[in-house]
């Protein structure tokens, strides 16, 4: 096992959490029929663009983490979105920024050798995730897959998290319809960087 | 079969493409906000001949010999100056002179692990130092990715060559700091994203292996440096390759407004107990004025005679050098010994009559803060601009790295001008980058 700072492990996390954000935010905007290009507002923090510069904040001081094959998708990324910005088929220009977010994905999962650093960038996914089709009203068998799958990588991050929270999250999971607004604040604080 | 440099040229975009895939950047801070950019890259590289670079490795290997000497010479014994071959005031006035390194042994005796120095050549071939880096010099990250990509972009364009490998760079760093380390991790220590070279930094570390860290992630405790990991788990550091200056290495030591130091990690230096690479006070060795005495220093320590040449240079200091400066200000180029990065230099010529005449009246004031030189008309390299081939002024930075031997990088930095009149190299003043080619046959 690596030694791996307190400062990385939160902004490994925080790569896993934006790049997801950026992921099924596209995948939203892909599956909706409206249209105002308000995405490519780097400064308005509920859009893919903002997200996706928050992940490459975090990914270009972690190069030495997870080597710099896996660091340039990310960078591929940022320049596939100020294309598809000035591009005339935006949504087309996405799908790109998404490519390259799953081929990041697929890098590190392949590229990274250390567990824990791999981990944690996917526990901030399957945290990012869970809570956006949470907030996004998605299918309840949608959020009971995506919480079964955050409690079995949770484990393996050596990570400090709330067990009471985590409990709560299952049982939130295996009940009959699912407490949206219980399953976001429960994933929400499931994780305290400052606690570790 | 190998390409021609035209051939070479038509995958300019190509390579440039991928050096931005990697974010082969520079950071730049311009009215006050920082910003990233990429570092231009020529595909021509520069060649230099086996024996050629044979000749200049046995002179870099003299030159950062004595550098070394001189500067465990004026940290203990002082010989050079008791002898007059240095003037005192050029050590101990010099802001690069450290007090409290007086007397502190580094570990493994080394200073300077790191050296770049930087060379051009004269349009009669003759090589030049223009200048020694001893605290932390950068660059090298540049050429050694530049290299990997290019052999990725147009494989042809090494095939056939007899070309020496540059991609031990990271192999000779990593044995330096190993050479040194007095037990525990290496690290490089930068002092974050908004630094200049943080490229290089964050580069530095994958390739070699050492952790990348900040102050935040080290703290001294019971005589020895720790890194402390996510779980609060402390692992004992030993060496540390700082990417940070003198003064905001240690808060408690030099400058106590460093937010970006360690506190107390002189104070276990000073007992050995963990090795900093580059040694902290090695600024009074390759201080501009300081430049004008290495040839002497290889006189002195090593008793030879020195097989690289600086640029000829004058120290107002000494009153028959401020008159051969004075007499002949219109041919030399001023320089502030305080600058860097190609700030503070002067082109006599250049200066109007008011500005000539405001600048001696400083240089009268102030004689032991410049330097003049004598213009070195160096040899133009072609570049690749704008689809045409173009000479530019370029130089070149080579590193020598000291571990049980010192070794130098069959490679090295060329810095161009983009500027078809001026002599200015440096990034952060618009130059770019190529590939340095050493034959290996």
């Amino acid at each position: 096992m690596a030694i791996l700072s307190l400062g990385n492990s939160e902004r490994l996390f925080w790569l896993g959490r934006y790049s997801e954000r950026v992921f099924t935010g596209i995948k939203f905007l892909l599956a909706r029929p409206s249209w105002n290009g308000s995405c490519f507002d780097e400064n308005n923090s509920e859009s893919v663009h903002f997200s996706l510069m928050r992940a490459y904040d975090n990914a270009i001081v972690l190069r030495d983490e997870i080597g710099s094959d896996t660091f340039s998708y990310v960078q591929l990324a940022v320049y596939e979105m100020k294309n598809a910005s000035r591009s005339r088929t935006p949504l087309v220009g996405l799908q790109k920024v998404n490519d390259n977010i799953a081929a990041f994905w697929g890098m590190a999962d392949d590229s990274i050798s250390d567990e824990h650093v791999r981990g944690i960038i996917k526990l901030g996914k399957r945290v990012e995730r869970v809570d956006l089709y949470a907030r996004n009203n998605a299918d309840s068998e949608d959020i009971r897959r995506e919480i079964h799958r955050l409690i079995y990588r949770i484990a393996k991050t050596g990570l400090h998290y709330d067990g009471a929270r985590l409990s709560a999250l299952n049982a939130l999971a295996g009940g009959e319809s699912i407490n949206r607004p219980e399953v976001v604040r429960e994933v929400e604080s499931l994780i305290n960087f400052s606690g570790t | 079969m190998a390409l021609t440099a035209e051939e070479l040229c038509s995958y300019s975009d190509n390579v440039n493409e991928q050096l931005a895939r990697y974010g082969v950047k520079f950071g730049i801070y311009k009215n006050g906000e920082f910003h990233e950019q990429l570092f231009p890259f020529d595909v021509i590289p520069r060649v230099i001949s086996h024996d050629e670079f044979a000749y200049l490795e046995r002179g870099l290997k003299q030159r950062v010999s004595a550098l070394n000497e001189f500067l465990r010479d004026i940290y203990s014994r002082r010989r050079i100056i008791a002898d007059g071959v240095v003037a005192e005031e050029f050590v101990y006035s010099g802001s690069g002179y450290l007090v409290p390194c007086d007397g502190v042994s580094p570990p493994g005796g080394i200073y300077s692990h790191i050296s770049g120095i930087d060379l051009v050549q004269g349009r009669d071939g003759s090589w030049y130092v223009l200048e020694d880096n001893l605290r932390i010099p950068s660059g090298a990250s540049y050429p050694l990715i530049a290299r990997e990509l290019c052999r990725r972009t147009i494989p042809d364009a090494f095939t056939g060559r007899a070309l020496e490998d540059n991609s031990n760079y990271a192999e000779l760093l990593r044995r330096t700091m190993d050479h040194v380390n007095t037990g525990g991790h290496p690290v490089i220590l930068t002092p974050g994203r908004f630094n200049a070279a943080y490229f290089e930094h964050s580069y530095l570390a994958e390739q070699t292996g050492a952790r990348l860290v900040t102050c935040d992630d080290l703290v001294v405790e019971n005589d020895r440096l720790y890194f402390t990991d996510y779980s609060g788990r402390k692992e004992q550091v030993g060496a540390v390759y700082r990417r940070i200056s003198d003064e905001y290495l240690d808060p408690v030591n030099f400058c106590s407004e460093s937010l970006i130091g360690v506190p107390h990690i002189f104070d276990i230096y000073r007992k050995g107990n963990v090795a900093i690479i580059n040694a902290p006070g090695n600024g009074a060795a390759d201080d501009k004025g300081i430049y004008y005495f290495v040839p002497k220093m290889i006189r002195y320590y090593l008793h030879e005679e020195p097989i690289l040449h600086n640029a000829p240079t004058y120290l107002p200091y000494y009153e028959q050098d401020m008159s051969y400066v004075l007499a002949n200000f219109d041919r030399l180029v001023l320089k502030d010994v305080a600058e860097a990065g190609g700030y503070g230099v002067v082109f006599g010529s250049k200066l109007s009559h008011e500005q000539k005449e405001e600048f001696i009246r400083m240089m009268k004031a102030e004689p032991r803060r410049f330097i003049a030189q004598e213009v070195i008309d160096f040899q133009d390299i072609d570049i690749y601009e704008d689809g045409v081939r173009v000479p530019r002024k370029a130089d070149l930075r080579a590193f020598v790295l000291m571990s049980d031997e010192a070794a130098v990088w069959k490679c090295g930095l060329t810095r161009f001008s983009r500027n078809p009149d001026s002599f200015i190299v440096n990034s952060s003043q618009g130059g770019g980058f190529k590939d340095t080619w050493v034959m290996s046959e």
